[in-house]
This record gives C-alpha cells, structure tokens and sequence, in this order.
C-alpha cells in the first residue's frame, strides 16, 4: 500500500511529528498569549503603583519642606527634599514658593535608563500644593523616571522568558504522551494489516483499543479480518475439493491413476530408502464387459461400487487402493512382512467379492476377480516393471480362472 | 516602598536634641524687607506653636516687652488662618495681666530678661528674642540677621521646659549653629 506511494509526497511526515508541530504551536501561541497579558496587567499595575510611589513622595516632600516654605529657607528645603532624593525613581524635585519662584531644585545624578518609558509613563510631574492653615505656601513638583519599571519589565520579560521555557517543556512532554497514546494503537492496527498482508495471518486480530474511533476502526478491520478468513477458508475447501475430485474416482471414491501413480513413486523412493519391500496387487473383474452388456450400465456401476467396498474393507493400515482403469483396480500392501501377506490379501479379496450382488434391477449377480501380485523390488525395480509383472501375474491367475471354468 | 517612605517621615519628625543649626532665610534687599522677614519668620513660628488651651488658627496675643532690635514695625504674619494681635507693655504689666501668648524680648536690662524668662517658666508662653544671636539666655527663639540674611536658633532646653508644643520640623530648621555642622 504504503510501499508504492507517488514520488511527489516523498517528504512524508509521521502522525507523531504533525501533533507534536501542532500541540508546539498552540501552545506557544497560548503561552505568548497569556505572558503577554500578565506582563501587560502588571505593567499597568505597575504604572498605578508608580503613580502612587510618586504621590505620596511629593506629600512626604510636601510636609517636609513646609516650615521651609513658611520660613522662605532653601537650606531648610533642601534639607526636606532630602529623604526624597534615596527614594528610586525619582528624576527630579523642585519646590516652588507661593508666587511660583523656585525656592529649590535638586536632579537625580543618575541618567534615565529608558527615557522613551519615562516620557510614556510619566509625562507630567506630580505637582502637590503645600498648605500651611489652609492657605496655599507653595508647590512641590516631583519627575519620575523608568529605573523601577525597568527593574520590573526585565524581571517580567526574565520571568516570562522561564515561563515560556518551562511551559514548552511541559507540554512536550505532554503531547509527547498524548501521541504515544494515540500513535500505539494506530501502530498495533497497522501491525496486524501488515501482518495479514505479508503473512495470510487472516486469524490475527486487533486488540480492544481505549480510544473510541480507533476502536470502533479496530472493530471494522477485525469483522473485516473475520469475512477474510471466511473466504479463505471456503476457498480451502473448495480447492481440496477440487483436488479431491482431480485424484479421485467419482464413482467408488477410489483414488484414480494419477494418484495412483504419485503414490507408487513415494512409496518406491520409500522402501529404497528403508531397504524394504512391498507388493503391488493387480486386481480384474472377470467377465465385466458381459455384466455390462446383459445387465446394463447401472448394474456394471453397481458391481464396481461392490468391489471397491471389498478392496477398501480388506486394506489394513498403510495400504493403498486406487481404480485405474474401468474394471482394474491395483493395491498397494506396505509394509509386508511376511511372503504369503499378498496372497493372503488377495484371497481375502476373492472371498468377499464371491458374496452375490444385487443389482438395481432386483437380479442378484455373482461376480470374480483375477488377482497378480508383483513384489518390489524382486519382480521389477521400477514403476513400469513392477505394474508389467503385475499385470502379467494377472493375466496368467485370468487364464488359470478361464481354465478352470 | 511605603514603609520605607513612612520611614523617612518618621526620621524626618524626630527631632535630633543634640546637633543644632540656624535657618536662613533670604532677606529682600528693600526698605522693609527686614521688617517684613521679621514678620513673616515670627508669623511663621507663631503657627508652628500649639497652645495647649486653644486651636491653631486663634487669634494670638503677642506683648512686646524691651526694643526689637531688627525691626519696629512688629505684625507677625501667620500663613493662612489665624492672627496675631501685638501689644507693647512693660515687665510689670506682662507678669500682672497675664494674657499673652507670646513675649517678644527685645533689647532689655539683663534683670528684667532674667525675671521675665522666670516668670515664663511652667507657663505657656512662646518666647521670642532677637537680642540673643547665640540663644542661651532662655528664649525659646533666637532671631538674628546676618549679612543679608535672617535666621532663627532653638533653644530647646527653653521649649523642653513650657508645656507649648513646638512642630519639630520648625526645631529641625532652628538647629542653632553652635553644633558639629
């Protein structure tokens, strides 16, 4: 099947390597997603604290440059500034006195890491009027800058960035085990076409699968396996039948010339190789071709049914019958053990074919047999030879029984 | 990073007894600029005071006892709410009427400053001098014009003894200058 697939799909991918794209995929996408927007909610959770960072920075700055103001003092101010300029984040401070001269200033040392954040997240300073007894004394303004967000976007992004990695190696692992557990059935499924294919194991079947599509597919392959194995095996039958029927006489059911001599040859190549002997029986109705022309075909089928019933019934184990001819029968007795087993046979024969037949028509008929035995491999040491002894022997009990007549 | 800002507050409002220096403030080079920096720094330390009777933004009753030296034309000037109502009177009416808020010591015999700063003792009276440039004469405020500026000191043993309470923010300023700075 697979084995001939076009040239063009030549960069065929395997189900595993497609999920594992796919689950890799989506779950970038899911993770990118999901880091992006906590490091967004942060970052303006971070931008709420700064504002607030800043705010409460210009009141602490506020109540401290208070007196300063009252007292119209830029030492004093700059000394209230002072706990302002240790807190990060701060760029820059001034104190504005109550008709907007500036009393003091100071800027942070420090350069702004991010200028383009700081314009983004601070574009005004935080201006905190300063009031002593409910009249406005001043004003205090305070700059912030990106150090502290810097902090946090490089941590956000570091922590992201591990996030992103271990997220990814998870769910590797994962999907790694979601195609194991889809890809080892799909494999056994395979296993077993292939199986079935190659090996004409049409008794394989495939195991109950946990996945449900795949088992009812399992189920389909195995009914299908199940009609397989139906037609081979009628097939079977119906080949030895035909085989039967090929070595086979129709009528008595004997084997028939060819197997006859199939089997002659084994059993020659046997006792050669055993240094044994056996005889070979050639059996002849007397007369036939009478019966057949005073009683009719019927009753000459009848006579050869009658016979072949005494050849069959006289056979012991390891014997072989066969009708080769249309009144000619020939056993084969092996192994023989002693001189006169053939002779014995051969009367045993002539016995049970003197019993009367009764034929079709109600009349009973009497038939006889002439019997030549040939042993091998004293009377011929070939298939030809030993049938023509054989045959001859026949021929000669033919003549004594005419004779005798 | 609230903590650490309630932190620096804190430090801020602790007042540190043992180190002293003056504040400075700049002086406005006009015929009443020194009038009107005296007014504003006395204003200004008159708001920073809590009476324990009374509310901030109250009228206050200042008596002036002796000569100021800086400047004759006393009206402090309180930022925002409240006043201050100034009165001239000599020590026997300060210690007899008993009604002032505030002493303005000017220049004054050594004997009557001496009763004055006695009488002042336990009472609360904010006391304000500008005869006393190193402040250890009792007042509670020194005022003293140097150059083209005017600064105050604290005494604290003096503000430590009355029973007025004085923002330490305003002691923080009014460090005197006879400290390690």
């Amino acid at each position: 099947m697979t084995g001939k697939a076009p040239e063009r799909i030549g960069a065929r991918t395997t189900l595993q390597k497609l999920l594992s794209r796919f689950h890799f995929g989506i779950t970038l996408f899911a993770v990118a997603l999901s880091g992006l927007t906590i490091l967004l909610a942060g970052v303006t959770a971070l931008r709420g604290y700064a504002d607030r960072n800043m705010e409460l920075a210009a009141q602490l700055g506020a109540y401290g440059v208070e007196p300063a103001l009252v007292f119209n003092d830029p030492q004093a101010a700059r000394e209230g500034l002072e706990p302002l300029t240790r807190i990060p984040g701060i760029a820059r401070l001034r104190v504005l006195d109550d008709r907007g001269q500036p009393l003091t200033q100071w800027a942070s040392p420090m350069a702004d890491p991010a200028p383009l954040l700081t314009r983004m997240f601070f574009p005004r300073p935080f201006a905190v009027t300063v009031e002593r007894n409910g009249s406005a004394i001043g004003t205090i303004e305070v700059w912030g800058d990106s150090s502290t967000l810097i902090d946090y976007v490089r941590i956000g992004l570091l922590a992201g960035l591990g996030c992103l990695l271990i997220t990814a190696l998870g769910t590797i692992f994962l999907a790694r085990r979601f195609e194991y557990e889809l890809v080892k059935p799909l494999n056994e499924i395979a296993t077993v076409a292939h199986d079935v294919r190659l090996h004409r194991r049409f008794d394989k079947r495939v195991q109950p699968l946990g996945i449900a599509e795949l088992d009812r597919l399992g189920g389909d392959i195995n009914a299908l396996l199940d009609e397989l194995q139906g037609w081979q095996g009628h097939m079977e039958s119906e080949r030895a039948m035909l085989a039967h029927r090929a070595s086979h006489d129709t009528l008595t059911a004997m084997p028939n010339r060819d197997a006859f001599d199939e089997q002659l040859a084994m059993r020659i190549a046997a006792a050669d190789a055993r240094g044994s002997r056996f005889a070979l029986l050639f059996i002849d109705a007397d007369n036939f071709k009478a019966a057949n022309d005073n009683f009719g075909h019927a009753a000459g089928d009848a006579v050869l049914v009658a016979l072949s019933a005494c050849i069959k019934e006289t056979l012991r184990e390891g014997d072989f019958a066969a009708r080769i001819g249309g009144d000619e029968f020939i056993v084969i007795v092996d192994p023989i053990d002693v001189e006169t087993a053939a002779n014995d046979l051969a009367n045993r024969i002539r016995a049970c074919v003197a019993q009367p037949v009764e034929l079709p028509g109600g009349e009973t008929y009497r038939a006889s047999v002439s019997v030549g035995a040939a042993l091998y491999p004293d009377d011929g040491d070939d298939a030809t030879a030993l049938l023509t002894a054989a045959d001859a022997a026949m021929y000669a009990d033919k003549l004594t029984n005419r004779s005798r007549v | 990073m609230l903590a650490s800002l309630f932190l620096i507050g804190a430090s801020l409002t602790t007042p540190q007894m043992s180190v002293q220096a003056a504040s400075q403030t700049v002086v406005e080079d006009s015929d009443d600029g020194m009038a009107r920096a005296v007014n504003r720094m006395v204003g200004g330390i008159v708001s920073y005071a809590r009476w324990p009777d009374g509310s901030a933004d109250s009228a206050r009753v200042m008596c002036v006892v002796g000569t100021p030296r800086l400047t004759n034309r006393m009206a402090p000037d309180v930022p925002g709410a409240g006043s201050v109502l100034v009165r001239r009177l000599s020590v026997a009416a300060v210690t007899s009427r008993g009604d002032c808020d505030v002493l303005f010591l000017g220049r004054m015999a050594i004997a009557d400053r001496r009763q004055l700063i006695a009488w002042v003792r336990g009472r609360p009276i904010l006391t304000i001098t500008d005869d006393d440039a190193a402040c250890i004469f009792g007042a509670m405020f020194c005022l003293s014009s140097r150059a083209a500026s005017l600064s105050f000191s604290v005494n604290l043993d003096a503000i430590g003894r009355g029973p007025l309470r004085i923002d330490p923010r305003v002691l923080n300023i009014g460090r005197g200058d006879g400290g390690a700075s």
